[in-house]
């Protein structure tokens, strides 16, 4: 076998690179310079010249478009159906312990406190869902966890999620939710009002019960609705601390009762219903008080960004209330 | 999202050999994007990792199935061009295109992998190397194996003399 000179060897990589398009400016000059001289290696370049035509005639060959066709429209249906069974989580170590976020496509889907074992307890809720494919969230999750941060940290007072009710068990959760969504920052209702709100008045257990299963809460502000005697009663099934930090970062006044806390209505501006003004609680007209209809507020600043005015009788403008904050 | 698809289907038929394989394996290889981001990454990489997602599901496919390539081209793409075959020029381009099919689908899967994401898709040595979690320098090897390989093949049919002649 005929030996190959040394310097025919060493160009030979740069030789296919050259005649497949693979060689850079400098590469390709020495070949183009060796082939001028080298008739076995210009051969050889004319050689690879030709596998190169030949794989650009590959790159021709059509390739079953109708099958691609089909098999994209068949992957358009599945990627619909799995957009819409999708919800992504994460667990997040907040301020009030760590909390699991959900969400979907359309929005949120659960705030869960954990309580056990991360994780354990929300698998169960959303696993229960029939249909729903649970990832852990890639990274969305994380802008809605500061804005629910920056709202448990006083910088923003509301949470601007958009939201996903599919975990809400029935028309009248979602009646109850949807009321309880309305109640604005810094106030606060009883469950015997919010229960008349539904047109259930005697229905106040349900209402409660309703609220228990909030899927969403801080977002859907539960903690704002109390007992009739101001007692907090309870929160997101479990005690009643959680209430208590997030009407406390309200500027609702929350003070220790007996096993409980209870927000301090003497301390507190008052709404009767269908009224547009708000009264300190010593008004006459505030009378029915005991009956657990009005709204509190625990500052003039939440009453009147909601549009109240202060009484003409009792004038809280000019004589207002020790307010906390 | 699925603009991409058309790419990544003819991508996995060429390197599975059946329509049955592109069309589950492309299908799937979307649906893991998903899951991963809801979405793709907005930027330029988002083709280079679902080139990444389906040659991953590829390799699992053939380990699964035990059977590391498939003559296709013989079956589908060589048929065609002795079909209709003609002395003129077209014909000669055609028959050469289909011979490196053949080649192709009976090149080792890392080999075939570059190859076809080299020469046929256009994607850079970086790319091709996180694919087969290698390095770029071991990617362009696996390239030039194959380019010799079809060489070599052409030239034992006669094909490179044939297209010379032309």
């Amino acid at each position: 076998m005929k030996q190959r000179p040394a310097v025919c060897i060493r160009i030979e990589a740069d030789l296919v690179a050259a005649a497949t398009g693979e060689a850079d400016a400098a590469a390709a000059r020495r070949v183009t310079d060796h082939v001028a001289a080298c008739g076995s290696c210009g051969e050889e370049y004319a050689h690879y010249r030709a596998v190169d035509r030949a794989i650009g005639a590959l790159r021709e060959v059509p390739v079953d478009a109708g099958g691609a066709a089909r098999a994209r429209e068949r992957l358009e249906a599945r990627l619909l159906d799995l957009r819409s069974r999708l919800i992504a989580y994460r667990v997040f170590d907040s301020p009030l312990g760590p909390v699991l976020l959900a969400h979907s496509e359309q929005g949120v889907v659960l705030l869960e406190y954990l309580h056990g074992p991360a994780g354990a307890a929300a698998s169960r809720r959303l696993a229960h869902r029939g249909g729903v494919e649970l990832v852990r969230d890639s990274g969305e999750a994380e802008a809605l966890y500061r804005e629910l941060q920056a709202y448990l940290e006083g910088r923003t007072h509301q949470l601007r999620w958009p939201l996903d009710l599919r975990l809400v068990r029935s028309p009248f959760q979602r009646k109850v939710l949807e009321r309880t969504a309305e109640i604005p920052y810094g106030a606060v209702v009883s469950y015997k009002r919010l229960a008349e709100d539904v047109g259930q008045p005697r229905a106040v257990r349900a209402v409660a019960q309703a609220l228990r299963w909030n899927p969403i809460p801080v977002a859907i502000p539960c903690h704002r609705v109390v007992g009739v005697t101001g007692l907090l009663t309870g929160y997101a099934g479990g005690e009643t601390g959680r209430k208590q930090r997030l009407l406390t970062l309200e500027g609702v006044p929350v003070v220790p009762a007996h096993h409980d806390y209870a927000i301090a209505r003497g301390a507190m501006y008052v709404l009767a219903p269908g009224d547009s003004e708000y009264c300190l609680p010593s008004c006459p007209s505030t009378e029915m008080l005991q009956s657990g209809r009005p709204m509190f507020f625990g500052s003039r600043t939440g009453a009147e960004a909601i549009g109240l005015r202060p009484c003409t009788t009792c004038r809280p403008d000019l004589h207002p209330l020790h307010e906390v904050n | 999202m699925s603009e991409h698809h058309g790419e990544i289907y003819r991508y996995v038929l060429r390197l599975t050999g059946r329509r049955t394989d592109a069309d589950d394996l492309s299908q799937e290889t979307f649906l893991r994007a998903f899951r991963a981001h809801r979405g793709l990454p907005p930027d330029a990489n988002a083709r280079a990792w679902l080139f990444a997602i389906a040659t991953n599901l590829c390799r699992n496919h053939f380990r699964a199935q035990k059977r590391r390539r498939l003559a296709y081209a013989e079956v589908e793409l060589g048929a065609r061009a002795r079909d209709d075959e003609r002395p003129d020029g077209v014909t000669v381009s055609r028959q050469m295109g289909a011979a490196v099919g053949t080649v192709v689908a009976r090149l080792p899967l890392k080999q075939r992998v570059a190859f076809l994401q080299r020469k046929v898709h256009g994607l850079d040595y970086d790319t091709i190397g996180r694919s087969l979690e290698c390095s770029a320098e071991s990617a362009r090897a696996h390239v030039f194996q194959a380019l010799r390989k079809v060489r070599l093949a052409l030239e034992r049919d006669g094909l490179i003399d044939k297209e010379l002649a032309t």
